[in-house]
């Protein structure tokens, strides 16, 4: 049980730092399951009532629950959100689709930051530590989630993850969620902003097909614009797409690769606290 | 795909809400999707027919309200039904929506003898 929040259950997901590596045998197969068990603490009562039908033997009992399913997740989120107030910490969730360049990103926003600012990492993967290796590299201390067969992070998985990291106060928390434009949308890990990536070589039609994931996002950053030149991307129609479906959207155009932008994402970085 | 997880989440709910009231079979759980939940219904439904087994809610009857979207223009306060996120007020054609309902998705109720 942990004594400071009252959580309680062990690490079934898979919770590391960097450089955690696996011997592949060929008679040797890892099957990480994707469990969950979770605590739920509620906290208002149910009526229940009787109904008694006179054509079947024992009386039924209509329990009423109206209990929102995400309860818990939300629950864990707010008490994530709390704990990075308390801390001064900005936590910013980093969502996109595989290969978008969200860690590219990041070791370059990490090289640029350390200097002045403290800054964390929790990574999500399905397997490996690859991408905490690159941010510990970087220069960040950084804790790798690898959910087996999972395909979000969730606000219990980053809580449990918080527990093996000693994050100081005024820092920056950078999660990298798990490469997935579907069911990250709907979890929240308690961030301040959400900060999805995009990349011009996936297709401008990205917000009619991810919905979802573009109304729940605060930037928008349309990574690799080195490619432009060589893509069939209009970035004009993903932003006029998007700001349909989220008016409040902002967005930055940058390339880690070479540079360009970054000082804009920084400065939107700092404008956050 | 994330509807196994929910699913999941929901044998936990309906284990611990039945623990409370002291009943060991359940008979029949309603749950409420909207159309704007970002859950699959149909997804969920096979999901929890998976994950219930040898749980209390192996045999259970699930059943699944349906709640469509609606929005509010906040351009001319027309109230409209929305079936995606992308739907604009009929009236206005504005873009300007906020979603009124659709958005659910909970357990509403269990029969249990």
């Amino acid at each position: 049980m942990c004594e400071t929040c009252g959580c309680g259950n062990p690490d079934e997901v898979n919770i590391h730092g960097p450089g955690h590596h696996h011997d592949h045998e060929h008679d040797h197969h890892h099957d990480h399951e994707h469990e969950q068990a979770h605590v739920h603490e509620h906290e208002h009562e149910h009526d229940g009532h009787w109904h008694s039908h006179s054509h079947e033997h024992k009386p039924k009992k209509v329990i009423d629950l109206n209990q929102d399913i995400l309860t818990e997740n939300n629950r864990l989120a707010e008490w994530n959100r709390g704990y990075f107030e308390g801390k001064k910490v900005i936590c910013f969730n980093l969502v996109s689709s595989p290969g978008s360049g969200k860690t590219t990103i990041l070791e370059k926003t990490i090289r640029e930051l350390i200097p002045s600012r403290k800054i964390f990492v929790i990574e999500g993967d399905q397997q490996t530590s690859k991408d905490a290796d690159r941010i510990e590299k970087a220069g960040a201390p950084s804790v790798q989630i690898n959910t087996g067969s999972g395909c979000h992070l969730d606000a219990r998985m980053v809580h449990s993850a918080l527990h093996k990291m000693e994050i100081e106060n005024n820092s920056i928390l950078f999660i990298e969620n798990v490469g997935n434009l579907v069911c990250p949308a709907l979890f929240d890990l308690g961030e301040k902003k959400r900060v999805l990536v995009i990349s011009v070589t996936e297709g401008d039609d990205k917000p009619e097909k991810y919905p979802y994931m573009f109304r729940s996002a605060n930037l928008c950053l349309i990574n690799k614009t080195d490619l432009l030149p060589y893509v069939d991307f209009d970035i004009e129609t993903v932003m006029n797409s998007a700001k349909q479906l989220n008016p409040d959207l902002e967005f930055i155009r940058v390339s880690a690769k070479s540079g360009e932008g970054m000082d804009k994402w920084y400065e939107w970085l700092g404008k956050q606290g | 795909m994330h509807e196994l997880s929910l699913a999941a989440d929901v044998i936990e709910l309906v284990t611990q809400e039945a623990g409370k009231h002291e009943v060991s079979v359940i008979e029949e759980v309603l749950i409420e999707i909207g159309d704007l939940s970002g859950v699959e219904a149909d997804i969920f439904e096979h999901a929890m027919k998976m994950v219930s087994k040898d749980t209390l809610l192996e045999a259970a009857v699930v059943k699944i309200k349906r709640t469509p979207g609606k929005g509010h223009c906040n351009f001319c306060n027309n109230d409209f039904e929305m079936k995606s996120f992308f739907d604009q007020c009929p009236n206005c054609q504005h873009f300007t929506t906020e979603i009124l309902e659709g958005r659910e998705f909970r357990v509403v109720s269990l029969v249990t003898s």
